[in-house]
């Protein structure tokens, strides 16, 4: 079986925290104004909300099985072809995902840093570092996003509070948004934006077990929440529910129009720092995932062979958009409002299933945790 | 050896992307920064675009040495150098092509990174802008913080006029002589993203500095033997101000928009009134005149007290508006040398202050409501509140309502100081001899 290695539930925590939080660099803070308006601070507040609820629902089926990843709990509840099956799905997400959100970040540092450069280069040079994330393994990848978590996080803080002349409180109002009934349910299908919390069921057993994988997933879920409730909150007031919805990136946007003084304005290198970082840490685990994920289901014990296969797959992945629109309305709605029927519905199936069936793990998966 | 090989090809493929082998590297020294532009109608195509951009000569900055304006020579006057800059104009569909063409003719890569101002012609603005503003809004180079203004009379001839008198660096000239509106609050400081965003904002309408040239006409040489009236109004528009010397640029005033397009103006007096509704007044000097000594002024150095607080409710779907001002006043002088310092006095001063600013507020607002239709207060945000959904609040349409708006004003002054003297005492023989 592949070694991962430990660690604690802090790191745990930084690792999927720092995931579900990045995406307020890119397109998601404009798409949840453009469908919500004023009510995009707190529709997010609902899509936690339904995330924990689904969350809480796979950590039952982690109880079922103790000492049990997500993997095996496929192949026992379901039978090794099927579960083999269900586990190559996820792994196939897992490639969709990181190729998809490389191409977010590609198309973003083209409208804003670097237009003119060749994609291939800004590809290969972001792959080459998110292989050698690969390569090195998961309890590095987290040891990594300890050590960058207060540094994006404080800088995310630093941009939110210098852009405050901008501010205007009464932006927030109409307070309903376009209407409750809009705000709920982008509020339910933008719980995908979270579902990155279920990596914890693939590597549970490098965070000591559910009650770790319980106390992890809801920290990362809320801490995220808030970071991502407050720039919405912030783009509103500044930009208004109209101009918030024509920005390509919202936080970046805001960051650029920071301005004090004739000596303290252009801070947005602030943004480029923590933004790449961000994005190595969340392209760099999406990937992992896929290829430990495809090493569970098939019992390879080193996923290092197959990193440059699946960095192809990925890197095909990255170039199928034609553009940031097609981008936009496929790849990242996919990912965004409607992964979450595969990435929560999948478990909750297993659940159904092994509830009907009466199965649920043996004392040797007990034995296996004590 | 195997793994020595191994790091010096990834020393060379690193070299190649760390050193930025790549078509976006720029030196900064490559590049010539456009500080300000200026966009006019143009005769034969859509615009005239004027660019201005230092030429690093002669200190580096933009040296006003040399040209001076005007007054260089006639070949340096045909190449648009003024004061260490160039200014270039060009007719051109749109303004990202017009910079194109531009590069036909300069040697360095005109780059918008460091524009510190857009301005439209005040023609150009009666028409609209938003189709010139959403190039820049669009266009990445530019970082929505270059202010926006409108000029009375041709963009052009104002660049032409941009130089610095004072210190030798034009960019730090442009950005201090924007910041003298928290020093005069005559006219308002309007960034892009706010100019932007308010042209497509259901709550609230666009403003801009309003700018012109002075060519020092307004101000009579003459003495026309009588003695002149007490004047304490300041109802000046760009190029209006009487006075002689210094650059002719001024900036005064406030131009309203409905959308796009231009509406109206406001002058200084009107703009200072309107900028304490808005919470950009910072301080400035108001001369009131004495009431108890006709001809006689008493300037104030006034500041905000409190924020301005506005409250909008609706009698039925009239909405009304109360603006309520906490105005504070140092007293900066007495020409009567009346004894104003005493608590009754001071209660006096008060008043008259408070009627002053009330009756001023009153008029500005109505003239921004009455004859422009525009709200460039903002009172589309307190109104929002009173709706559940963006499309209760958009299908109201706040505009068309405001209108109608009953506007109810009141203004509370608070004299607080007296500036370094504590009492006047009277000039003793103004009227007969001392023995």
């Amino acid at each position: 079986m592949i070694k991962e290695g430990k660690f604690g539930t802090a790191e745990a925590t930084y690792l999927i925290t720092l995931v579900i939080a990045s995406k307020t660099f890119y397109t998601s803070i404009r798409v949840m104004i453009k469908n919500t308006g004023t009510a995009a601070w707190y529709m997010t507040l609902v899509s936690c909300l339904v995330s924990i609820i689904f969350f809480l629902l796979i950590s039952l089926v982690m109880k079922r099985f103790p000492g049990k990843n997500l993997v095996d709990i496929f192949q026992l509840v379901t039978g090794r072809f099927f579960g083999k099956i269900l586990t190559l799905v996820f792994s196939a997400y897992y490639v969709y995902y990181a190729g998809s959100s490389l191409r977010e970040f590609l198309e973003m540092i083209k409208a804003y840093n670097l237009p003119y450069t060749p994609p291939s280069l800004i590809i290969f040079a972001f792959m080459a570092v998110v292989i050698i994330l690969a390569y090195i393994g998961l309890e590095s990848i987290a040891r990594l996003a300890s050590v960058s978590f207060y540094p994006i996080f404080i800088g995310i803080a630093l941009i939110l509070f210098l852009a405050y002349p901008y501010y205007n409180v009464r932006a927030i109002f109409p307070i309903g948004g376009y209407g409750i009934e809009e705000t709920i349910k982008s509020g339910f299908f933008r719980s995908s934006a979270y579902d990155e919390v279920i990596i914890l069921a693939f590597i549970i057993n490098s965070i000591d077990g559910v009650k770790t994988f319980k106390k992890v997933g809801i920290y990362s879920i809320l801490i995220s929440g808030v970071a991502v409730v407050f720039t919405c909150l912030c783009n509103i007031m500044a930009f208004d529910y109209t101009m918030a919805s024509e920005n390509v990136s919202d936080l970046f946007q805001l960051a650029r129009v920071i301005y004090f003084s004739r000596f303290f304005q252009r801070i947005e290198s602030i943004f480029l720092f923590i933004w790449i970082i961000a994005s190595l840490i969340t392209v760099g685990l999406a990937f992992y995932i896929a290829i430990s994920i495809f090493c569970k289901a098939f019992k390879i014990s080193n996923h290092r062979p197959l990193i440059l296969q699946f960095a192809f797959l990925t890197f095909m992945v990255t170039l199928l958009p034609e553009g940031l629109i097609e981008l936009a309305k496929i790849n990242i709605v996919v990912m965004r409002e409607y992964s979450m029927i595969i990435i929560y519905g999948i478990p909750i199936l297993v659940l159904i299933i092994s509830v009907i069936f009466g199965k649920r793990g043996d004392r040797q998966c007990l034995k296996s945790v004590k | 050896m195997l793994k020595v090989s191994k790091i010096i090809v990834l020393l060379i493929t690193f070299v190649y992307i760390l050193t930025g082998c790549t078509t976006d590297s720029k030196n900064i020294d490559d590049q010539a920064y456009a500080i300000m532009v200026g966009i006019d109608k143009g005769v034969e195509n859509k615009i005239r675009l004027t660019v201005q951009f230092p030429t690093y000569k002669g200190g580096g900055n933009g040296s006003s040495s040399g040209a001076g304006g005007g007054g260089g020579g006639s070949e340096e006057k045909e190449s648009g150098q003024i004061g260490g800059t160039v200014v270039t104009s060009i007719e051109c569909s749109t303004v990202l092509e017009g910079i194109n063409l531009l590069s036909t003719s300069t040697t360095r890569h005109i780059s918008l990174f460091h524009c510190k101002a857009i301005i439209f012609s005040e023609q150009l603005a009666y028409e609209g802008i938003n189709f010139y503003l959403s190039d820049f809004a669009r266009f990445r180079e530019t970082r929505r913080i270059a202010t926006i203004g409108v000029c009375r009379g041709k963009a052009e001839d104002y660049i032409m006029e941009n130089k610095t008198l004072i210190g030798e660096n034009i960019s730090k000239s442009i950005e201090l002589s924007f910041a003298q509106s928290k020093n005069s609050g005559l006219f308002p400081l309007v960034g892009f993203t706010n100019f932007y965003k308010s042209t497509i904002s259901p709550y609230s309408q666009a403003y801009s500095v309003y700018m012109g040239i002075n060519n020092f006409k307004k101000l009579e040489n003459e003495n026309k033997g009588q003695n002149p009236p007490l004047k304490t109004d300041e109802q000046y528009y760009p190029g209006e101000v009487p006075k002689k010397g210094n650059k002719k640029q001024e900036m005064i005033g406030t131009a309203v928009f409905n959308g796009d397009k231009l509406t109206g103006t406001l002058n200084a007096d009107e703009t200072r009134y309107f900028l304490m509704i808005v919470n950009e007044f910072k301080h400035g000097i108001l001369t009131v005149e004495d009431k108890k000594h006709p001809g006689m002024a008493i300037p104030f150095d006034l500041r905000p007290g409190r924020k301005s607080d506005i409250k909008v409710r609706f009698d039925k779907s009239t909405p009304v508006i109360d603006i309520n001002l906490n105005i504070e006043a140092d007293i900066v002088g007495i020409q009567s040398g009346m004894h104003y310092e005493s608590l009754d006095k001071i209660k006096e001063l008060n008043g008259l202050l408070k009627g002053c600013i009330e009756d001023e507020v009153r008029k500005t607002v109505e003239k921004v409501q009455k004859q422009m239709g525009t709200d460039i207060f903002g009172f589309g945000y307190y109104a929002a509140s009173k709706f559940l959904t963006i499309d209760d609040f958009e299908k109201y349409n706040w505009v068309s309502h405001f209108i109608d708006a009953k506007i109810n004003v009141s203004v509370y002054t608070n004299v607080r100081r007296t500036g370094l003297m504590a009492e006047s005492m009277p000039v003793r023989y103004r009227t007969k001899t001392a023995k």
